[in-house]
């Protein structure tokens, strides 16, 4: 009877249980170690935020690459789209993290591939008819489905992790063992990682999570799924527990603050009271990275905390109107908790009150794409997923997720990927940048930056061996300045252009600090710009703009204006000992086409005025911190 | 090892058992209107184990009798249907069962693939057809000197440091983050720091002496090849996991590509349009 039983099971059933088997076994184990230099001397590109056909929305919207495709992609290799077309990024990545949903991990795939005849939800039956009908019943199944989940009106099969765990312990070693046949240290890191998707209804408190460790021991543990809690508590514990078990690392890295209402960055604990300092010493234990900027929106800064900052509200457009859902509309009250900026402000102010900053944090971009695709260039960008994959339409078209209203196409941007500073392209050595916070963000282009602050920088030090010297007197991004110093801090700044992108605007130093009434400010320095001695001499305190050589007839510019590199040792001439600051550098490239005008060249098309065909994309900065003796 | 080794082995491999149920299920999908045979339709224990396995594996426990024959009355239902529908030709021209009868027989060609496992002559003879595409990155040391943008006035400014740096003599560049001496860089790490047009033109310089200015996509810089080492044809010791990941992708690939051939022979397809 057992025997039959088990010959009918594969009979009937899909081929996805054995050959996930195999997969396990393949799993290549053993690597050979390598060599770490005595100081970061390369800056490693990433992505660490990427889904494939194993997160239940990608699949839905019809991506059909799995993270082996996305492991190939992002090393360098050619593939063919879920839409057919052929893929290959300019230049690969040093390093992956795939980050599928652990709500749901692989239930649109299986439910797709399930025999019909066994499913008895009506819900669950309606979404797989959908899914089977094309591509339209397809996304119309998916928005459901999100829908769902922020309603929490799940199917029970999905709700229930534990009724599904064998099926969910099969795909996640599944997946570990393809992430562990493409890590290749010193070529390829591929990290294993997921996505927490909390949501507080539709506010998004999204995390992604990534393992320091070789796949054997994250496969001692399964994704942590996020129904049922609104905080993020949980996952820390489940992080604690996994350390304790295992010895080994997971950290967290909260993105899309910018659709949160104010509850990604809270002066409060998640309960309204005061956060304590042992809160706020934890969160930062556990997140010690956020990503800034993805194509879901910008999240640096908004114009309306940033008045004076005439670069801030970058790809802002459309995902400030409300939660991620849309459920909520936003309020100007709800955006500092939203925005990173503020977030350092805000943890100064925390910290003056209790001794511990929790919003401490170093900044990354990455892309979340829902594609198995990490593109981040604008002339190669495969879109947020594949029913935004290269077609005319997909500038104009309404990104609503179910029957909601405000976002279009064109809000999404080609951004971003995630710089670190370390000492090898390994897991150990590029995790251990992120705990140390040295790192930082692009919106794609591929810019060098080196910040470092210290007590006795003088601009003579560029001419020497300044990286060394950055290193020995001073602490790089992400540190904190050492207390006790005489006179104001010095930064050496040093940005260089993308070698296949645009020069470099200006330079900015962005300071935040907190005066003696407890009040945050804020304040954006132009530190170093291109042609500052000569054109853009400065008039009466702002730096006149760099120009434009865009030519949107071809999508086209040049690099006539603008600076390759821009460096200088920089003192901030209104420092206070006896106030707590931070700053981080923000380097503007000159003007350069959007995907929209690449897309309105390539497809001839006549795009309305509202969208943005121009852009100066950007990198941000983990910061450094000065607190008072 | 005898024949009948080999078949006692074959027979007990899951994966022939799943071609043989592939086999088995296109066979019944085919379309030919069910005879007389196929109007009986038997639930007997393996069917039943089967339902109450299902169910099992959708939600990690036993149907209730109840449960299970709500389940049997509705496979019965599922069969009479499926059979008249079959009778009926309901399947031909429904894009949704084409298209799953597709993935189906996808599926199939390619389980094979999926769950082998090569030889070590299976993957020298992928590195003898490309070596080129397994040989390490020449690697090369260098030195350089970045003068900032591609201008006449660094242009002159690179005749003067370049006869400093031929003299003996320092010269320092404009400071950016970039390192001034690479040490067995691969072609890839300097495409990445200068871009390719670099990477191209430092390839034909002779070493040991300053030389340039050479253009980046960074600008101009004053370069000393040091050394230049070429790679040693790649061994499958060294290139073992990359070679392994392209053989399955391509053994994957493969199967599909040549079982469709394979099928497609057996058809004769007609285009009747205009050119």
């Amino acid at each position: 009877m057992r025997k039959a039983i088990a010959l009918t099971a594969i009979l009937l059933g899909s081929t996805a249980l054995l050959s996930g088997c195999d997969k396990v076994k393949q799993a290549v184990t053993g690597k050979a170690e390598i060599a770490n230099t005595a100081y970061p001397e390369k800056v490693f590109w990433g992505d660490t935020h990427l889904h494939t056909s194993n997160s239940p929305d990608a699949f839905g919207f019809g991506t059909r690459l799995d993270p082996e495709a996305a492991l190939r992609f992002a090393r360098g290799e050619e593939v063919t789209s879920s839409t057919g077309q052929k893929a290959r990024l300019a230049r690969p990545l040093d390093f992956l993290v795939i980050s599928d949903h652990s709500d749901g991990f692989a239930t649109v795939k299986n439910l797709y591939e399930a025999p019909r005849a066994m499913i008895s939800d009506p819900t669950l039956l309606r979404w797989y008819d959908l899914l089977h009908k094309g591509p339209e019943g397809s996304m119309q199944a998916t928005a459901e489905l999100i829908d769902a989940k922020a309603k929490g009106t799940l199917p029970p099969e999905i709700l229930n992790p534990k009724a599904a765990e064998d099926m969910l312990r099969k795909d996640w070693l599944s997946h570990i063992a393809a992430v562990e046949r493409y890590n290749e240290p010193g070529k390829f890191t591929a990290f294993v990682g997921f996505e927490y998707t909390l949501m507080d209804e539709g506010r998004n408190l999204h995390r992604n999570v990534m393992f320091r460790d070789s796949g054997n021991k994250a496969a001692t543990v399964l994704p942590l799924a996020s129904f049922g809690t609104v905080v993020p508590d949980g996952l820390w514990d489940y992080m604690d527990a996994y350390a304790a078990k295992t010895g080994g690392k997971m950290l967290a890295i909260p993105h899309n603050s910018n659709m949160s209402n104010g509850r990604m960055f809270m002066m409060t604990d998640p309960s309204g009271g005061p956060m304590s300092a042992e809160y706020a010493r934890r969160r930062l234990a556990h997140e010690p990275v956020v990503e800034i900027t993805q194509i879901k929106g910008d999240s640096e800064a908004h114009p309306f905390m940033s008045p004076n900052d005439e670069f801030a509200g970058y790809g802002t457009a459309g995902w400030e109107i409300g939660d991620l859902m849309m459920v909520e509309r936003s309020t100007p009250e709800m955006q500092p908790g939203s925005y990173v900026r503020e977030a350092l402000k805000r943890g100064l102010l925390i910290e003056q009150r209790t001794g511990a900053n929790p919003y401490a944090f170093g900044v990354i971009g990455s892309t979340d794409s829902h594609t198995s695709l990490a593109t981040g260039d604008e002339d190669n960008y495969f879109g947020k997923h594949s029913g935004v994959e290269p077609n005319p339409k997909r500038a104009t078209e309404p990104q609503n997720l179910g029957t909601r209203d405000g976002r279009f196409g064109w809000n999404y941007l080609a951004s971003g990927y995630a710089a670190v500073w370390a000492t090898s392209n390994s897991r150990e050595a590029i995790f251990d940048a992120m705990m140390r916070k040295e790192v930082y963000a692009t919106t794609g282009p591929r810019m060098t930056v080196r910040f470092f602050g210290g007590w006795d920088f003088k601009a003579e030090d560029l001419k020497g061996k300044w990286v060394e010297a950055g290193y020995a007197r001073g602490v790089p991004m992400g540190g904190n300045l050492k207390a006790g110093g005489k006179g104001a801090p010095s930064f050496i700044v040093s940005a260089l252009k993308d070698p296949l992108d645009g020069n470099l605007d200006r330079v900015q130093v962005v300071k935040g600090w907190v005066d003696r009434a407890g009040k945050a400010h804020e304040k954006v320095f132009d530190v170093i710009w291109s042609d500052m001695d000569g054109k853009r001499k400065l008039a009466v305190g702002k730096v006149p703009a760099v120009g434009d050589t865009i030519d949107l007839a071809t999508a086209t510019y040049q690099n006539t204006i603008g600076a390759p590199e821009l460096s200088t040792v920089w003192s901030d001439p209104e420092f206070d000992p006896s106030l707590r600051a931070f700053y981080y550098v923000r380097v503007l490239q000159i003007p350069t086409p959007t995907w929209m005008a690449y897309d309105m060249v390539k497809y001839k098309l006549n795009l309305p005025p509202e969208i943005p065909l121009k852009h100066q994309e950007r990198a941000y900065t983990s910061a450094i911190w000065y607190t008072p003796a | 090892m005898t024949f009948k080794d080999n078949l006692r082995r074959f027979l007990k491999e899951p994966l022939v058992h799943f071609l043989i149920a592939g086999a088995l299920v296109f066979w019944l999908m085919s379309g030919r209107p069910p005879d007389l045979g196929e109007r009986r339709i038997v639930v007997n224990e393996r069917v039943a184990g089967a339902i109450a396995q299902r169910f099992h594996d959708s939600f990690r426990r036993l149907p209730s009798q109840d449960e299970l024959d709500g389940l049997i009355r509705d496979y019965v239902q599922d069969q009479v249907y499926y059979r008249e529908a079959l009778a009926l030709g309901l399947d031909q021209n429904d894009e949704v069962v084409v298209r799953r009868m597709r993935r189906k027989m996808e599926g199939l060609a390619v389980a094979d693939a999926e769950a082998a496992t090569p030889s070590d002559k299976d993957l020298q003879a992928l590195i003898d057809k490309d070596p080129a595409r397994y040989a390490e990155d020449p690697r090369t040391t260098f030195q350089q000197v970045y003068l900032g943008a591609d201008t006449p006035e660094n242009r002159a400014q690179a005749d003067i440091k370049l006869k400093q740096l031929r003299a003996g003599q320092s010269a320092s560049g404009v400071p950016a983050p970039l390192p001034a001496r690479l040490d067995g860089a691969s072609a890839s790490e300097i495409s990445g720091m200068f871009g390719d047009e670099f990477t191209l033109s430092l390839r034909n310089q002779p070493t040991g002496q300053w030389l340039g200015p050479l253009a980046s996509g960074l600008g101009l810089h004053l370069v000393r090849v040091d050394n230049r080492a070429a790679p040693a044809p790649p061994s499958l010791a060294t290139v073992r996991q990359r070679v392994e990941n392209d053989w399955r992708a391509a053994a994957v690939a493969k199967s599909r590509d040549e079982s469709y051939a394979r099928i497609l022979k057996g058809y004769d397809v007609v285009i009747e349009l205009e050119k």
